[in-house]
């Protein structure tokens, strides 16, 4: 069955000068920074993307995306679950 | 040990790590910069103020041992004017602790640079204030003080060695960050750092006279550095401002620079007082006891100062420090600065104080105001 991640409402991204942006979460407090790439994948995870959909679009947008994408991804995915800054991935699009 | 087998970190049984000793060895220096953070006397011989004992040296480091200690830092004053500089090499290289030198590189001979590449996993960065002697030698007070240093850093690297320049900005030589890096590209240096002049001790002078530049100069400084000129150059390059202003890119390949490392570190002074570090010479109350005569684990277990430390950073840090999102790893960037300005074990850190008054701390880094509270 597919997956379609969400990222957690509350927490809040800001961009840099630079294109790289921090993930700040007020529940834990916690903080993480996240390269461009990290952005776009934060930006996709509304509930209505699967992580292949995902890597699609990366693709679309940035050079050289390997053909491993579609496992990092997930396990950006999973990283970011575990740090609380996802929640789970919902079986149906929301 | 099977080749490329990581050296095993020695655990203390219980507790806290103390994972590096910094030795202040000389209470005098061979070098007498306008901006040093510690002052030390002018004292080219080494013949007029304490240095550290040999004895001192050995029973700080058995007393340690047992307490995780993996490396250690030989500073000063300057530490390779000790008039027994080989024979406090030779105990580091027989107990097999990892090495790092902070020298203004005089007396950087060929032995010595030999000596230094000899022990375990060995650090040494080297002071230049500038890509001439005009530059360098006016910072240090000393005449030729430049071309000793130079030559020191070629023994460094015929020993096998990658050595870090250090340059101090001010606004003499901030037209010196290039050329410096480009003088450590042809000497065969690993990577050069740029610091910031604190207001501690002679940068008290510097920063009331406008001789060190302003926070939104190194600020921009910083962004160059770290942008334009890192991009020109294969060395590493360093600049020495708080976390909340390195990019995050920075932060994600060099996490562990440019945090204090107080929790797992302890000085000693040349008198042979153990301190929070070389503070100590302007702080007494960062003085923990003598050598020999209070054992070090008790120190390191049981000083008030320490276990307040230990108890509450980060997350009693007062000022910006409170609401930036890199305290966990900053940890305020530099205790004993912030101690020695305020009085205060918490008090945040000056360059990013003043930055926040002049509205230029980075917003992204900073606790949301929503989440306050
Ligand atoms: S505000 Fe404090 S904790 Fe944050 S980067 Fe500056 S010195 Fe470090």
């Amino acid at each position: 069955m597919m997956a379609y991640p969400l990222a957690d409402p509350l927490v809040v991204l800001r961009e840099e000068f630079d294109d790289w942006a921090v993930l700040f979460h007020p529940d834990t407090g916690a903080a993480v920074g996240l390269n461009p790439v990290g952005v776009a994948i934060w930006q996709r995870l509304d509930g209505r993307h699967t992580v292949p959909g995902i890597v699609t679009e990366l693709t679309e947008t940035f050079d050289g995306v390997p053909g491993s994408a579609v496992e990092e991804v997930h396990a950006f995915v999973a990283d970011l679950i575990e740090r609380g800054f996802v929640g789970s991935a919902q079986s149906q699009p929301g | 040990m099977p080749p490329g087998a990581a050296h095993a970190q020695p655990q203390p049984e219980a507790g806290p790590r103390l994972a590096q000793f910094y030795f202040y060895l000389t209470e005098g220096c061979n070098c007498a910069c306008r901006h040093c953070w510690l002052a030390p006397k002018f004292d080219p011989e080494a013949t007029r103020y304490p240095t550290l004992p040999v004895a001192a040296f050995e029973r700080v480091i058995a007393e340690a041992l047992p307490l995780g200690l993996g490396r250690v830092k030989l500073t000063g004053g300057e530490p390779l004017m000790h008039p027994d500089i080989g024979d406090l090499l030779a105990v580091v290289r027989r107990e097999d602790l990892a090495l790092t030198v902070e020298t203004n590189g005089l007396r950087l001979t060929e032995a010595l640079a030999d000596a230094i590449a000899g022990c375990r996993q060995p650090f040494v960065s080297v002071s230049l204030d500038g890509a001439e002697a005009g530059y360098h030698d006016k910072v240090r007070g000393v005449p030729g003080a430049f071309d000793l240093a130079v030559a020191g850093v070629r023994h460094l690297v015929e020993a096998g060695l990658k050595p870090q320049l250090i340059l101090s900005v001010m606004r003499d030589n901030v037209g010196q960050v290039e050329p410096v890096v480009r003088l450590a590209e042809q000497l065969g240096a690993g990577s050069v750092k740029f610091n910031l002049i604190q207001p501690t001790e002679r940068g008290v002078a510097l920063h009331e006279q406008g001789d060190s530049l302003t926070v939104p100069e190194l600020i921009d400084l910083g962004r160059w550095v770290e942008g334009d000129l890192a991009g020109s150059t294969e060395l590493a390059l360093h600049f020495d401002y708080p976390r909340a202003f390195r990019s995050l890119a920075r932060l994600a390949t060099r996490g562990g620079q440019g945090s204090c490392g107080i929790l797992g570190i302890l000085g000693v002074l040349a008198s042979g007082q153990y301190a929070l570090c070389g503070i100590g010479e302007s702080v007494p109350e960062l003085l923990f006891g003598q050598v020999g005569q209070v054992p070090l684990a008790e120190v390191w277990y049981q000083h008030p100062v320490l276990l307040a430390l230990r108890d509450g950073l980060p997350g009693k840090l007062g000022g910006i420090c409170a609401e930036c999102l890199q305290k966990s790893d900053c940890l305020g960037s530099c205790i004993a600065q912030n101690y020695y300005r305020a009085k205060d074990l918490f008090a945040p850190y000056w360059f990013c104080e003043e930055a926040d008054q002049l509205g230029l701390f980075p917003a992204s880094r900073r606790v949301p105001v929503a989440a306050k509270g």
